[in-house]
């Protein structure tokens, strides 16, 4: 059994309720226990690395399946790392802050959670990781509870969302097509059931989800808002860890689901270009020290994807393209963690991310200057630092497809040029506005506890060990990962001091050195009651979210929620309407025989004329006298009461003879007189 | 096979007792004796679930007209959910209830209707199951109407208007039926052929049973039902009692009529139309409800329907996942009415905008809420994820053409607002917005508020990591179905 490995899993889940316990009582001690946590999995990963290397582990209980091999192996020790870098930070930057347990808490989940998605063999675990690591994460964003925050969170959890159900809709197809997500049998496995337009939907849906949580463009809008307003050793790991297990997803589609595909490769590239040049743009004009980080982030995501795109396109030849990008994404990974620990550095002291007001506070700081430049020229790709080897390696593997693909290509590389030369610009300007510039934050005091120096310390040493020794280290690690994009190996050694390679990193600190000077300085610096001021022109209203999708929602809501309302309450106006209309039929049916009668009562049933009828009975009244003289009655009895009665019989009478039902009988009678003359006389 | 027999009128006789209870002076003696009525219950359900398949005799009322219990795989099933979840809301009913009057009538009535569920999944033939179905009804009005408010009797008409419709219509097709096959249950059906009169009157009979599952058009009376009713009353109605609909179908569809007749008919295209439909337009709602149980009401119309879509693409696979989101389902809604229930005997709120910040207020409670909602979702590693990718999966894997892909489609989109309505309250819950905080007294959650809700949310916490057991049990019940 190679349960250790599911222990690299397990124990920061367990250790996060561990800390939960621990606040109850006394919340400094939380951190602690973190950071505890997160180096004994840094630990126990190298470990395992190095004892059960390539070694597998399937639980079936769970249906889980993991993986210490290559990348598995590479990013579960990277996040590890940068988990306890942070930890060691936060010790610090929380002092003061509420809710360390919860942050605590949540880091550790999200820790278990990340190690479970890089170390998945099959994206049935990856997918079930990746979404615990998406909404525990998200307690990251909102753990300042600002306006801001909560609103950033907001976008944040609804692209998480999005994406997860969308990437999960993937994953059905994927199983429905190939009926395994084991990611080694994978591309048999497709291969067997041959290209479909499902496999595509298939693909494009997972690439959907992954590339949101890379923040790959148009999917990019909760990065910018959300790594800034988190607390700063959160944002290093959401943008150093958290955006490359949305690379990672996109990898396995690129090397085990649509492995060397044209339309797939040029998809990416597409993408993949408009995010570089949008993140660097948009970094350029910032002001706010994390948000030109996260930015950068969205930029570097988009590097990192043309690289993947190369991967595909390249096919045979793609050693440059895959080691390269391999390198690119731990180059990425530990320099967003040097910049956004030296920021949460700055934060602690200066309580402020402004640059305006930031100015000048580097002066006199050589520690944290010499930190924050390590994770400058690395990320700027300066030669004798780790982002040097990977951008070259990229960028050269551009220049390879160029060759064969025509001007198309070329524009791309010359993109990645501008972009990367935007990428100088913008460190510059933060450097030369933190560290060189005179200003209001000038002569403010930072005191650094040993624990946080210490993590500075050493989240800036990879970038230097990897920059000078990149065949001796740096390549051997990234042939490792090769296998999870069908990456090839070299076939020859890089020159990375050839003057070929230098050139592409000349122009691009050439373009830097320009946009600063030309751009910068000029229209992004204004004059303000006499002080130099950084403008942002960019209008935070001119953003893809605000719009087009918050418009296109909220419409989107609104329309098809009225008419689902409408059918909600469909039935219950059928049926009273339908009561209505029925009980008027009923009454109709009801009064139906009664209206027949009155009808014929008011015609044909009608009473005939109304017979007079005579006061006295003459006749009558004469013998009732006479009758009344023999019993010599004074007082007229019988000739009062004989009249009375021939007055009620000829009132009848007149009656009988005035209705219609007499004339019937009268009628019939006749008929009855004529059949029976006409049987007996004729 | 007395068993059976017991476990129907067992509950029913104690429901009748109950009313009598109420000379008993100490509330927690008279409680402890509902208590132990519902702990016997139990023992009789455990006692059918864990033995063979048993068999009463058929009491014959007519030749047609038939009386008669067996313990299949599927009656276990839902005898299962039933008595633990009667357990769990009966343990939370003694301290929810307390504020209430005539309590003795609520539980007098739970009990009866525990008996009429209890007897409807046992019957062993059509007949027998529709007399259960209709108590079924009439037992549970009683609950909604508890409070004797004008919402509530006006209300729980609605509850009547809408169940005696649906039966009604189903009785219908039971007759047509009656002169086409046997109306004694067998896995598999017992329709040779489907004449169109056939056809239609299966269509009307899952129309009519949809009424209680909540499905369109004849969902109208949840939404008015649950926010008048106690949640107890809630909880079960939505979680329980509203599965009568879907337990009637299930036994209409695969044990008198039989699947593979329907399949590829126009019944099937019109029931699976009618429940998308119901599955959008629930979430929908829901997303749009402020009030708390309402909202939860139309998650019910929803999910329940996911239910349905399951059951009408007439696979093994769609009832293998039809029956896991039957059992998440029940867990989940009993739990977030519960948890609903304590946010309203606690703080007296009834709306979704007023639980700012009370997260830190019921911790226990809202961290169970947020994990019951990420399964409701369908966020793994949740039980809602399990059912929801069976779900999906037996869709895609049928041959129905459109509806295979339009279906997972749907329920993602209705996941997705799902998450919607449901997150929002968590995140209001426990991140409130700065100086939002609210200075209101903290009132301690009642432990025996919080442990039917603690546990529903490990259930579902566990049916979800462990999810290979969970499967295999519900598969082999699947299996018997067809």
């Amino acid at each position: 059994m190679n349960m250790p490995i599911f222990a690299l899993v397990l124990l920061p889940f367990a250790a996060a309720f561990l800390c939960r316990a621990v606040g109850r009582k006394n919340e400094e001690n939380c951190a602690v226990v973190s950071t505890a946590c997160c180096a004994l999995t840094f630990a126990l990963c190298i470990l395992c690395a190095v004892f059960a290397y390539g070694e597998s582990l399937k639980i079936p209980i769970f249906g889980f399946s993991f993986s210490l091999g290559g990348f598995h192996a590479v990013y579960g020790i990277v996040s590890a790392f940068m988990w306890s870098a942070s930890a060691l930070l936060s010790h610090q930057y929380f002092k003061g802050h509420h809710n360390k347990s919860r942050y605590n808490f949540f880091l550790l989940l999200t820790l278990g959670a990340t190690m479970g998605v890089f170390l998945s063999a099959d994206l049935f675990t990856t997918f079930i990781f990746f979404e615990i690591m998406s909404f525990t994460s998200y307690v990251w964003v909102v753990q300042e509870q600002t306006d801001e925050a909560m609103a950033a969170g907001k976008t944040y959890i609804t692209i998480a969302a999005l994406g997860g159900m969308v990437a999960l809709m993937g994953l059905f197809l994927l199983y429905n097509i190939t009926g395994t997500l084991e990611i080694d049998v994978l591309y048999e496995a497709v291969s067997a059931s041959g290209k479909s337009a499902k496999l595509y939907v298939c693909a494009f849906c997972l690439l959907f989800g992954f590339g949101a949580k890379a923040g790959m463009f148009p999917l990019h809008i909760w990065l910018p808002k959300a790594h800034p307003v988190a607390p700063a050793p959160a944002s290093a790991l959401l943008s150093g860890v958290l955006t490359k297990a949305g690379v990672f997803g996109i990898l396995v589609i690129t090397g085990h689901i649509l492995r060397d595909d044209k339309i797939w490769g040029y998809t990416l590239l597409a993408l993949a270009v408009v995010t570089m040049v949008l993140g660097a743009v948009l970094a350029v004009f910032s002001v706010n020290l994390k948000r030109t980080l996260a930015c950068s982030s969205l930029s570097q995501i988009g590097f990192i994807l043309t690289g993947v795109s190369m991967i595909t396109l390249l096919g045979e030849e793609n050693a440059l393209a895959a080691n390269g990008t391999f390198l690119y994404m731990i180059n990425h990974s530990v320099v967003k963690l040097v910049l956004f620990l030296a920021a949460g550095a700055i934060y602690m002291s200066a309580h402020t991310l402004d640059l305006n007001k930031l100015r000048g506070f580097g002066r006199g700081k050589p520690f944290l200057a010499v930190i924050f430049l390590v994770g400058a020229c690395s990320l700027a790709g300066v030669p004798g630092f780790c982002g040097y080897i990977s951008k070259t390696l990229v960028h050269e593997s551009i220049v390879e497809y160029a060759h064969h693909a025509g001007t198309l290509i070329t524009v791309v590389e010359w993109l990645f040029l501008f972009s990367g030369g935007l990428t100088v610009a913008y460190m510059t300007k933060l450097f030369v506005a933190i560290f060189i510039e005179k200003g209001s934050g000038d002569g403010k005091k930072m005191k650094l506890s040993l624990a946080s120096k210490l993590a500075l310390i050493f989240s800036a040493i990879p970038l230097i060990v990897l920059g000078i020794l990149p065949h001796a280290l740096s390549e051997k690690i990234t042939q490792t990962m090769l296998p999870l994009a069908n990456g090839h190996a070299f076939h020859h050694a890089v020159e990375y001091t050839a003057w070929a390679n230098l050139k592409g990193v000349l122009i691009s600190l050439l373009i830097g050195a320009v946009v600063y000077f030309v751009f910068v300085r000029t229209l992004l610096i204004k004059r303000k009651d006499g002080r130099k001021t950084y403008i942002c022109p960019w209008s935070d209203k001119l953003s893809l979210e605000n719009l087009v999708y918050v418009p296109v929602c909220k419409g989107f809501i609104a329309a098809f929620g009225a008419l689902l309302a409408f059918f909600d309450k469909l039935p219950e106006r059928l049926i009273g309407a339908g009561i209505f209309v029925l009980s008027v039929i009923c009454r109709a049916a009801d009064d139906v025989t009664d209206f027949f009668a009155l009808l014929l009562r008011k015609t044909v049933l009608g009473d005939t004329k109304e017979i007079q009828v005579r006061h006295k009975h003459r006749v009558a009244y004469a013998v009732g006298s006479v009758l009344d003289k023999l019993t010599s009655s004074e007082e007229h009895t019988h000739a009062k009461k004989f009249s009375r009665v021939m007055e009620t019989v000829s009132h009848t009478t007149s009656r009988i003879f005035g209705n219609f039902s007499f004339a019937l009988l009268m009628a019939c009678l006749g008929i009855c007189t004529i059949l029976l003359l006409l049987i007996f006389v004729f | 096979m007395f068993i059976l027999v017991m476990a129907v009128v067992f509950p029913l006789v104690c429901g009748l007792i109950v009313p009598f209870l109420k000379n008993i002076e100490s509330r927690k003696a008279k409680l402890s004796l509902v208590i132990a009525m519902q702990a016997v219950e139990s023992v009789f359900c455990a006692l059918i679930i864990f033995s063979q398949t048993m068999r009463t005799g058929v009491f014959k009322i007519t030749d047609v007209i038939t009386l008669g219990f067996s313990s299949d795989m599927l009656a276990k099933f839902f005898l299962g959910i039933i008595c633990v979840g009667w357990l769990l809301v009966l343990l939370y009913a003694c301290v929810y209830m307390k504020h209430e009057k005539d309590e003795e009538r609520f539980f007098s009535f739970m009990l009866l209707s525990e008996g009429a569920m209890v007897g409807a999944a046992l019957s062993a033939g059509l007949v027998s199951m529709y007399v259960f179905y209709e108590f079924v009804t009439l037992f549970s009005a009683p609950l909604v109407i508890h409070s004797l408010s004008k919402e509530s009797v006006a209300a729980a008409k609605k509850y009547l208007y809408y169940s005696v419709a649906g039966a009604f219509a189903a009785l219908f097709g039971i007759f047509v039926l009656s002169g086409e096959c046997s109306l004694e249950f067998a896995a598999g059906g017992n329709l040779e052929n489907a004449s169109p009169l056939a056809l239609a009157a299966v269509f009307v009979m899952c129309v009519g049973f949809g009424a209680k599952a909540g499905m369109f058009p004849l969902h109208g009376w949840l939404p008015t039902a649950h926010p008048v009713a106690p949640a107890p009353a809630s909880a079960l109605l939505s979680a329980i009692i509203a599965k009568a609909g879907v337990l009637a179908i299930i036994r209409t569809v695969f044990f008198t009529v039989g699947a593979d007749v329907l399949f590829g008919t126009w019944v099937q295209t019109a029931l699976l139309c009618l429940c998308l439909l119901t599955v959008l337009m629930g979430s929908m709602m829901a997303y749009r409800e402020k009030v708390f149980k309402k909202r939860l009401a139309y998650s019910t119309v929803s999910q329940i329907s996911y239910v349905l879509c399951g059951l009408f693409l007439f696979t093994e696979a769609g009832v293998e996942g039809a029956l896991l989101q039957i059992l998440f389902h029940a867990i989940v809604k009993v739990g977030l009415f519960l948890c609903c229930g304590a946010l309203i005997f606690l703080y007296g709120k009834t709306n979704v905008d007023e639980v700012h910040g009370m997260g830190r207020k019921m911790p226990v409670t809202f961290s169970c809420f947020t994990l019951l909602s990420l399964s409701l979702i369908g966020i793994p590693p949740t039980g809602g994820f399990i059912s929801k990718w069976y779900l999906a999966s037996a869709s895609l894997e049928s041959s129905l053409g459109v509806f295979a892909w339009l279906v997972p489609v749907v329920l993602l989109a209705s996941a997705l607002l799902t998450a919607g309505y449901l997150l929002s309250i968590s995140i209001h819950a426990f991140f409130p917005r700065e100086g939002s905080a609210q200075t209101m007294e903290i009132r301690k959650e009642p432990v025996l508020m919080l442990i039917p809700i603690v546990i529903l949310a490990i259930l579902c916490l566990l049916g979800g990591l462990f999810a290979a057991p969970v499967t295999d049990i519900i598969g082999r019940i699947a299996s018997s179905v067809m």
